[in-house]
């Protein structure tokens, strides 16, 4: 956690200074054509991922993140997968209102229920989490512990990303 | 030799330093074998072993055992029996063979709430019964059937939850219990810091903690009435680890002030976290429609920044308005992108020919990552006094930035000044 602290400044600089030079690539290359306007969203959200893994480095999530969407060459898991984390998780998205309510009916449980439960509860969640978090079902992030700093600087991170890129769009 | 030891012992590190060493021998044996567990439970299961003053003494230990997770832990056993004292005393003169009902070596970090400053109360009557006593338990220790030990752990553990015992009792036991014993497993090293915390956290402790310590050695401490087998220790690290990030996550988190629980707040996390990733994905295409506009006013927007009477020297780009040459600009490439990134919708519409210029010469200086500190402590020297808007989109660039920038580093900025 503290050296997300020390990082965090420059974060939002960085970002920006990845992100904006391969947003004005984005418009300077081809003609533009009906196709381009899906793809440039997903180049846009390719940029956006890549702007922000490689503005935070040094941690498991960024990492993993960033071979997500430069899948290595010796990397063979990787290779099929869509550029977007997003995209990825579009899947977890939609089944997130299903999947979540049980769990968020469970609080309402007794709360003298056994710590099993509780433990379970707990798990569910977590395991949740890491779905959420690139690279949170990796090796690297197997401990709780790392999972929750991990959780942590993500979190910051998304917060921040949030913050330019509102502010990039605010004098449009 | 240490049962050479005569006369009354002051309740003194130099008696605990004796006693242990003269255990750590035995000790050691048994510690090979790590069956240290198995041994004394059997003792103490006969007995009515006043676990309870054991735990309470603060019998830490992290076993060495060879399997030990943590090879930081470090066994510290008390041994110290007094059976001369009382009924009960036998059974801690044997306890303190096995004590070590230690968890092993699993980096736990026990708060001792008592401690051995205890020991300092004894009189010194205790101190020489101690003494017989400890030849006694050793004497049993070695005798006493590894299989015991298990049972005496369990002992222990429930002996933990009894309610306190007479005052008295304890205030001997505590003596007894201050002994400690190093014992070497194969996988000790030295975590002081635990140690350190204990010593923070009850003021009787620190007095009898044993100074003969080998760097090895790593001393840890159960809570009052709390088990001290390595496993529930370890675990109540790692708890205790896991909280303190919970906590963090809990300030990060908007909303989370009012919610206990940690599945509660996970509830809340892992909605925090889609409704950002979410917002990301709706801001991306949003700025996908907007892209093919941006690199219009790229241009201007460079040529801006370039400006030393401009007072673009500016806040967003981090750096201090009266800031006119141009080299700090050059060296932060990419937060003038940033302006220019940002900015671009605002210059739309300014043709501002003589930026092309500039632009070029911005351009074609290196891009280097911007000093953090810099960015920081300057942005925040008052970027609204010094910007004159002169100019509409400066205005706005000022909105930029204090949007941009406030949100996101208030907190740390601030605090940091490199």
């Amino acid at each position: 956690m503290e050296p997300w602290k020390i990082m965090q400044p420059s974060f939002a600089a960085k970002y920006v200074g990845y992100l904006v030079p391969a947003l004005n690539n984005i418009g300077k290359q081809a003609s533009p054509s009906v196709d381009r306007c899906i793809d440039t969203e997903k180049i846009v959200r390719y940029e956006i991922n890549m702007a922000l893994a490689l503005s935070a480095e040094g941690f498991a999530w960024s990492h993993a993140l960033k071979h997500k969407l430069r899948p290595n060459v010796d990397n063979h898991n990787h290779a099929g997968k869509s550029q977007s984390y997003l995209a990825h998780d579009d899947d977890h998205r939609n089944t997130i209102p299903v999947n979540h309510e049980p769990a968020a009916k469970k609080l309402k449980v007794d709360p003298k229920r056994s710590e099993t439960e509780a433990a379970e509860e707990e798990e569910e969640r977590l395991t949740y989490l890491r779905k959420l978090i690139p690279g949170g079902s990796g090796e690297m992030m197997v401990d709780d512990e790392i999972l929750l700093s991990e959780l942590g600087s993500y979190v910051s991170c998304l917060e921040l990303q949030v913050n330019v890129l509102r502010s990039m769009l605010q004098f449009n | 030799m240490n049962r050479a030891l005569p006369e009354m012992l002051p309740c003194s590190d130099m008696t605990v330093l004796q006693r242990q060493r003269a255990r750590l021998k035995w000790q050691a044996e048994q510690f090979q074998q790590q069956s240290y567990f198995c041994e004394l439970s059997g003792v103490f299961t006969s007995q009515n072993v006043h676990v309870q003053g054991f735990q309470q003494g603060g019998l830490v230990s992290g076993c060495g055992g060879g399997d030990s997770v943590l090879s930081n832990m470090e066994m510290t056993r008390q041994l110290k029996p007094d059976p001369g004292l009382e009924a009960a005393w036998p059974e801690l003169g044997k306890v303190d063979m096995g004590f070590g009902s230690c968890g092993y070596g699993n980096g736990p970090s026990f708060d001792m709430n008592h401690a051995i400053s205890r020991t300092s109360s004894c009189p010194p009557a205790v101190a020489a019964a101690a003494v017989e006593v400890k030849g006694n338990a050793e004497k049993m220790g070695s005798a006493v059937g590894r299989e015991s030990f298990k049972k005496r752990k369990v002992e222990k553990l429930q002996n933990s939850k009894v309610v306190a015992e007479d005052e008295s009792k304890r205030i001997k036991a505590s003596e007894e219990e201050e002994e400690e014993s190093k014992i070497t497993g194969p996988n000790t090293n030295k975590i002081t810091n635990h140690k350190k915390e204990n010593s923070g956290d009850t003021s009787k402790d620190n007095s009898k903690v044993s100074e003969v310590q080998k760097p090895d050695y790593i001393h840890v401490r159960a809570r009052r009435g709390q088990a001290t087998d390595s496993h529930s220790l370890a675990e109540r690290v790692r708890r205790e680890k896991i909280s303190e990030r919970m906590k963090y996550l809990q300030d990060l988190v908007p909303g989370c002030n009012k919610i206990t629980g940690k599945a509660g707040m996970l509830d809340e996390i892992i909605n925090y976290v889609q409704s950002l990733q979410r917002q990301v994905e709706f801001l991306s295409m949003k700025l996908a429609t907007v892209n093919p506009r941006l690199d219009f006013n790229i241009d201007n927007l460079y040529a801006k920044e370039e400006f030393p009477s401009c007072t673009t020297n500016f806040p967003t780009v981090g750096m201090a308005p009266e800031m006119a040459n141009h080299s700090p600009y050059l060296q932060f490439n990419p937060i003038q992108q940033v302006v220019s990134g940002c900015g671009v919708e605002m210059g739309m519409g300014m043709g501002m020919n003589s930026s092309d210029m500039a632009l070029r010469r911005t351009i074609s200086a290196p891009v280097s990552i911007p000093d953090a500190s810099f960015l920081n402590t300057t942005c925040f020297t008052g970027p609204q006094q010094q910007i004159q808007p002169s100019a509409p989109w400066e205005v706005e660039l000022q909105n930029l930035y204090n949007v941009a920038f406030t949100d996101t580093i208030e907190e740390s900025d601030l605090k940091m000044e490199m």
